[in-house]
């Protein structure tokens, strides 16, 4: 019953429907830990800096943005203004108008609804798992539709566990020691993940110039400067793409 | 910051979050990204993962901190070997974690 509601009434679609969104489960299911231990991580912040628990429920539901949280929290402990609050939170996200480019060619043929709706679940580490995945298969004109349900299989899984280990935060808050240094699980987990997408050398050059700026721009304001790492590592991965066929031309 | 004020920021961070996720979504027809830029843009996963792990692993206190008294660092460094050797998750976030903790408490 949940089945045909959820995949469609005709059977061979749905069973194609059904086995691309479980292909995105299987995908995010070891990063899935990862967002555990920050969902967490976030849950225990938001109470501690002084929202209360329907705020903090309301504010990870809706937003659904684990570093935007993280940056309005101590603006908003603070007494700040709330336009400094919507700023912070507007350039934290900034990268995420990078990710909806990019991810823009695959899911241009949608209605707009849609697209909305995909936009709406894309974080880090949806985003990085699926156009790794695809980006190393041929252009994205056909199999449209199993696109989306893969998609939507990794979003189900990434939003369902971080409000499940966010609201375990929330309610558990008090209970949690800081010095249990989830916050490095975390961290761990995303070394595990992005290990295996460093293939071949425009993505290592883009892999080491991305980690020297995010170091250099870190004490920039907002954390503009995960932003300006970002556009320097994509460059740099894109130069060292060029230099590499100019070489195998030669 | 009144109830209303931090219901209020919440509402108005979902609109600027859900806005910067949708809007080359949305107006990706009108804002057309040039074909070098899509190829480019293949790139943004590798640099923004390790955008956000570089400098928790490589800064202490806003500095950069490359040493062995570095526990994340090091904690780090033995996650990348575990995981180059074993490409098991678990085993990476296992033993980094050891590491890391070890060297907290003993180092």
């Amino acid at each position: 019953m949940i089945g045909r509601a959820l995949f469609g009434r005709h059977p061979h679609t749905a069973q194609a429907r059904r086995s691309a969104w479980l292909d995105g489960l299987r995908v995010v299911a070891p990063a899935l830990i990862a967002l555990a231990a920050w969902g967490l991580v976030t849950g225990v912040a938001m109470v501690k800096s002084g929202l209360t628990q329907w705020q903090a429920l309301g504010m990870s539901m809706l937003m659904f943005a684990g570093s935007a949280q993280l940056a309005a929290l101590p603006l908003i402990a603070a007494d700040a203004p709330v336009w400094v609050v919507l700023l912070t939170a507007a350039v934290v996200n900034l990268r995420f108008v990078i990710f909806s480019a990019g991810l823009y060619p695959y899911f241009r043929d949608l209605p707009l609804g849609k697209r909305m709706a995909l936009g709406y679940f894309t974080g880090d580490v949806s985003f990085a798992l699926a156009v790794s995945r695809w980006s190393t298969q041929s252009p994205p004109q056909q199999g449209s539709s199993e696109r989306t349900w893969f998609y939507a299989g990794i979003c189900c899984g990434t939003w369902t566990v971080w409000q499940i280990s966010s609201a375990a935060g929330i309610f558990l808050g008090g209970g949690i020691p800081g010095t249990w240094g989830l916050d490095f699980v975390a961290i761990l987990a995303l070394v595990a993940l992005v290990l295996p997408m460093i293939a071949g050398p425009p993505a290592i050059a883009g892999a080491l110039v991305a980690s020297v700026v995010a170091v250099l721009a870190a004490a920039t304001p907002l954390k503009l400067g995960l932003v300006i790492a970002v556009i320097a590592g994509i460059s740099a991965a894109v130069a060292a793409d060029i230099l590499l066929e100019r070489l195998r031309r030669q | 910051m009144s109830s209303t004020e931090i219901w209020l920021s919440i509402v108005a961070m979902t609109i600027i979050t859900l806005a910067t996720r949708t809007v080359m979504l949305v107006f990706g027809d009108r804002i057309p990204l040039p074909e070098r830029v899509q190829h480019a843009l293949r790139f943004a996963p590798v640099c923004a993962l390790t955008a956000l792990i570089a400098p928790e692993l490589l800064t202490e206190q806003g500095a950069w901190a490359i040493s062995l008294a570095n526990a994340k660092l090091v904690g780090g460094a033995i996650a990348v070997a575990v995981m180059l050797a074993t490409r098991s998750m678990m085993a990476t976030m296992g033993i980094g974690m050891a590491a890391y903790l070890a060297l907290r408490h003993f180092g």
